[in-house]
């Protein structure tokens, strides 16, 4: 099987919960699968100044961040033995609370499937071009900036 | 030989545009000078540049079909 295909990875607004469901549901028939391993990002209401962030809006250079998240997916594919991975962020506005990043990693075993999939994770936030603007309660914004 | 460069995230919001457009230079190198003296506000925020969607290093030749993008320090996820 080929992973050269450049995939969409981005959905508007929140990812719902039920979404992240079916993805899980559909694995069922890949019975060489013995273990997922996922991370889910959710937007925190963290306080600045006495104020609540209320939401994120996301932006991104999306044919770069395409482009990038192919070449970390192939990176990832010969370095861990894995059945498959899945990866889906947000653009546009994301309440707090809900969840903006979604990522999916399955192996034979356990081990590949974490491995691969905190490595996706790190990789994505320092090396894709997006980016997410904090709107806290009173109307004001800042940019975020990943540590 | 016009140059078209995109904006994102904090930089587009800061000079107001999507891009910018910017005559007469032939290198990466050039091209940081002249934006810089043309748009004082690049000087005060931090951001890397892409061409042809590839974060630069050092000095890249351009022509009118190269992609110039400044990026703003990421915070995806």
């Amino acid at each position: 099987m080929s992973h050269t295909k450049v995939k969409n990875i981005f959905i508007q607004g929140a990812i719902s919960p039920s979404f992240i469901m079916e993805r899980i549901q559909k694995h069922s028939t890949k019975t060489d699968i013995g273990a997922h391993n996922i991370f889910i990002g959710q937007i925190r209401a963290d306080e600045k100044d006495g104020h609540q962030v209320t939401a994120i809006q996301y932006t991104a250079y999306e044919e770069m961040a395409l482009e990038k998240m192919s070449n970390i997916r192939e990176d990832i594919f010969v370095k861990y033995p894995l059945t498959c991975l899945h990866v889906y962020h947000s653009l546009g506005l994301v309440p707090t609370g809900e969840i903006c990043l979604f990522v999916f990693t399955s192996a034979s075993h356990r081990k590949e499937a974490i491995d691969a999939c905190e490595e996706l994770v790190e990789r994505i936030k320092v090396e894709l071009p997006i980016w997410g603007e904090e709107i806290f309660d009173n109307g004001s914004q800042t940019w975020k900036i990943n540590k | 030989m016009r140059i078209k460069i995109l904006l994102f995230g904090q930089l587009k919001e800061r000079l107001g545009a999507d891009f910018i457009e910017i005559e007469g230079v032939m290198d990466s190198d050039l091209l940081m000078v002249k934006l810089k003296s043309e748009f004082p506000v690049l000087s005060e925020i931090s951001f890397r540049v892409a061409v042809d969607k590839n974060l630069i290093s050092e000095k890249v030749v351009l022509s009118e079909k190269s992609e110039v993008a400044l990026l703003p320090p990421f915070s995806g996820g």
